[in-house]
């Protein structure tokens, strides 16, 4: 399992790294997310269930909804 | 939105996301979980209701002044019972003992279960307004 670990450690600061970098707002929300995603297996593989829950259903759920919600209320999608 | 696929699916996944919500918050003396994260969950569906079903449904199913006032009573009782606790088990006043129950029960381990539903309403009720806030402005 600990390679496991090393393998998401790095997957997390790549996507983190991304999020910054990128130029187009719908594709920074939706590695966003997948950092929340990955941040969620780390809680879990630190022995931490009850904050990958809540991380998860927060994290991952509410928090992007929110964000993509005020991507659409500023008119920052582009077709 | 206007879609059968999502219509029909939802339908289905409403139900089993809610009971998903109000197993974490039941267990949540007895394993990970606890009202913050099961009232999330609950929230998370009723967002869902809201977006698939289309806002005449949604507010005759979840009206405005009902759930304020499930919100309001639930952040009372919190405060009442928790206060109960401190007044009494601070002081060692023994007026009313809770029965504690055998360890590993649902029905177990005194103030934490009421405390836990209390939180788990709150929580969800604040999120679904909170998306309504950003949706359309108003709840």
């Amino acid at each position: 399992m600990k390679i496991f670990s090393i393998f998401m450690l790095l997957f997390l600061i790549g996507s983190s790294i991304a999020v910054s970098l990128m130029k187009n707002l719908f594709g920074a929300i939706i590695v966003f997310m997948v950092y929340s995603l990955i941040m969620a297996i780390l809680w879990q593989q630190l022995n931490a269930p009850d904050l990958a829950i809540t991380e998860a259903a927060v994290g991952a759920g509410i928090t992007t909804l929110l964000f993509v919600l005020t991507l659409k209320k500023i008119k920052g999608v582009k077709r | 939105m206007k879609s059968t696929i999502l219509y029909e699916v939802s339908k289905f996944l409403i139900p089993i996301i809610q009971l998903f919500g109000i197993y974490i918050i039941f267990h949540g003396h007895l394993s990970p979980g606890g009202g913050f994260a099961g009232g999330t969950i609950i929230g998370a569906g009723l967002i869902l209701y809201r977006i698939v079903f289309g806002e005449e449904k949604a507010q005759e199913k979840l009206k405005y002044t009902k759930l304020l006032n499930l919100m309001c009573g639930s952040l009372i009782t919190y405060g009442i019972l928790k206060g109960y606790s401190f007044i009494v088990g601070g002081s060692n006043v023994h007026l009313f003992d809770i029965p504690l129950g055998k360890p590993g029960d649902i029905l177990s381990g005194g103030l934490i279960l009421p405390l836990n539903i209390c939180v788990g309403i709150v929580v969800s009720v604040v999120i679904y307004f909170l998306f309504n806030l950003f949706y359309e402005g108003e709840i």
